[in-house]
């Protein structure tokens, strides 16, 4: 019954004016109002209010008056950021981290989707995608506790076969300068690589085999058939994932570092998140932590825009 | 195929299932190691190796962890964090991503947007810090999963599936005089359920191996999440466990040491996944190919 009546009113609507038909129209789609009002409430007070919040990257931040009557201080606080010997060594870090996992890791999966797709037995492909996904799943808090067993200068298992098998003396990997990024990234890649490779088998699985067929009967061997026929299928993939890899670039991944590090390999390792963190909470320091924070978003935000545009350009799909 | 292979690809294709035995060896074996070792007594572990398979044989480690009280109190926070957040997060995110699947309705672009935005910036760790310390949230179980419980990658996921669905049901039912709620609730969710047990599988693994936030938020150590609690094992072996009043004698007689309650807590915290894993595993990866489909 009011069904029909909304459906006769938005005929009329048609003609009358039209802030008339929008409000026939929101009664119409009252329900559906409700049914995004909870998501809405939580967009607005744990995105939209922080992001608020943030404000206080331009104040000096006191406690007791809260994040509106403290007093605005202009941009002193990003002046106080780069101005402290640290901020420097921790974007280094930060870049030459994130760099590194983008160079070893990125081709990583891409290889491994390109090796996974010539298994010609279907169980033995599956199977080996099952355990190779599983890292994935598993936290990094006990990927600590097992990368620690291993590397252990005392007990560690990697140091038991150096000294076995080359009868060199035991090496403290996660205490020393020269290993500890080389150590980012080689767990980061053993985390990440199987799970890496799940877009690209999408995107495979689309490819037509008749595609390979022809190539066959044309004499194109199965290197010929990766590199002209498996590689250029999922580049739009690739592009699309290096951008996003691209805007990630401040993050270098806080959680393994955070759980990583030591004082020993601070002067390497101090990334920004997870100064934000020691300064922010730690040492309580909220404007100057929230300085940080925005210094990283806007970044971020940035080149992300800056990526996206390229790809659009060059004749490939963006990520928007 | 009718055309034979040469004696390259043949190379190739042997190779090739080398390295992926390799590639799983590597993936499984540091599992094998943790679990051997947690089984072996301490005193012939010492000698170290490579745990193929325990040495001597002993429960003891699993029996203290489970008398130990921080690991039991972080079994409940784990478990109510990962209920909590998987179950909203799920509800929430369905519920959301319903309206914006719909063409017509007014202001859905603005909505739209709204939560795009989002994905790009944010405000950061400190505002939000403070933002749950004014909304008396710090110290509470709410704190761990209520502000990352919803995404806006898992809303557009749940969208792209509802576009799927066709029309004809929608509309054949509000002819019968069905409103949205109805056909949201009564409809669409139940031809949902893939997809939302894929999203709340994706979000229950998230809170369960969640520990940062137990570390920002809580300062109450009883209320921390059990990764948090593992990882205070390991990273500060002695001193939490003076704390947290594990006491382990040397004497001969203990059939426990520190590695091997550490390789426990390990498993303990591990084996939640492990255990759910192989079966779950199609829906991860459904899932993830459905949120690769641009929309």
């Amino acid at each position: 019954m009011s069904e029909v009546n909304v459906l006769v009113n938005k005929n009329i609507g048609k003609k009358k004016n039209t802030s008339k038909k929008l409000w026939t129209n929101i009664c119409k789609y009252k329900y559906l109002y409700l049914l995004i009002l909870p998501g809405f409430i939580h967009l607005l007070i744990f995105r939209y209010a922080t992001m608020y919040g943030s404000i206080i990257a331009f104040k000096d931040y006191n406690m007791f008056k809260g994040i509106f009557e403290s007093p605005w201080v202009g941009f002193q606080n990003f002046r106080d950021l780069f101005n402290t010997p640290k901020f420097p060594l921790v974007m280094k870090n930060t870049l030459i981290i994130s760099l590194l996992k983008m160079i070893f890791g990125f081709p990583a999966p891409i290889i491994l989707a390109l090796l996974l797709n010539e298994l010609k037995n279907l169980k033995f492909k599956k199977i080996t995608q099952t355990v190779v996904y599983l890292p994935h799943f598993i936290s990094w808090v006990v990927f600590a506790g097992i990368i620690r067993a291993f590397l252990n200068p005392v007990d560690g298992f990697v140091n038991e076969i150096i000294k076995v098998f080359t009868g060199g003396v035991p090496y403290d990997f996660l205490g020393s300068k020269s290993t500890f990024r080389s150590l980012l990234v080689v767990t980061d890649i053993y985390k990440g690589i199987g799970w890496g490779t799940i877009i690209y088998m999408a995107a495979l699985a689309g490819v037509d085999q008749e595609l390979y067929e022809a190539a066959t009967i044309d004499g194109a061997n199965l290197f010929q058939r990766m590199f002209y026929i498996t590689l250029p299928s999922i580049k739009p993939v690739i592009m699309t994932l290096f951008i996003l890899g691209l805007g990630g670039i401040l993050n270098a991944g806080f959680e393994q570092i955070f759980l990583l590090y030591n004082d020993m390999v601070l002067p390497v390792a101090d990334i920004i998140d997870t100064y934000i963190y020691r300064k922010g909470i730690k040492e309580a320091a909220y404007s100057l932590g929230a300085a940080a924070g925005m210094f990283k978003s806007v970044i971020a935000l940035v080149l992300v825009i800056i990526t996206n545009k390229i790809a659009n350009k060059i004749g490939e799909e963006g990520v928007w | 195929m009718a055309i034979k292979e040469s004696k390259g690809e043949r190379i190739f294709h042997v190779v090739n299932v080398i390295l992926m035995i390799i590639l799983m060896i590597l993936m499984i074996y540091p599992f094998w190691y943790v679990i051997m070792y947690s089984l072996s007594k301490p005193e012939l572990a010492m000698s170290g190796g490579a745990f193929l398979k325990p040495k001597g044989f002993t429960l003891d480690a699993y029996k203290m962890v489970f008398r130990n009280r921080s690991i039991l109190y972080g079994l409940k926070t784990s478990l109510i964090v990962t209920i909590g957040g998987a179950g909203i997060g799920t509800l929430v995110s369905a519920m959301t991503a319903y309206p914006l699947s719909k063409k017509d309705m007014p202001g859905k672009k603005i909505f739209t947007y709204l939560f795009l935005f989002t994905m790009f910036f944010g405000g950061g760790l400190v505002p939000e810090y403070l933002l749950l310390k004014k909304l008396h949230m710090l110290d509470t179980y709410w704190a761990l999963f209520l502000p990352g419980c919803i995404s806006v990658w898992n809303i557009l996921v749940i969208k792209n599936f509802y576009k799927g669905i066709p029309d004809s049901l929608e509309e054949s039912a509000k002819i019968d005089g069905a409103s949205d709620l109805t056909v949201f609730f009564k409809i669409i969710l139940p031809l949902s359920k893939p997809i939302l047990a894929t999203i709340a599988l994706f979000l229950a693994v998230g809170f369960w191996n969640d520990f940062f936030g137990s570390i920002v938020y809580i300062f109450d150590k009883d209320k921390w999440s059990l990764q948090a609690v593992l990882r205070e094992i390991i990273t500060n072996t002695q001193e939490a466990m003076t704390r947290q009043g594990i006491t382990i004698r040397n004497e001969n007689s203990s059939n426990v040491s520190q590695k091997t309650l550490t390789m426990a807590t390990i498993m303990v915290t591990t084996i939640p996944i492990l255990v759910v894993y192989p079966f779950v595993q199609k829906y991860f990866v459904k899932g993830t190919m459905i949120g690769s489909v641009k929309g």
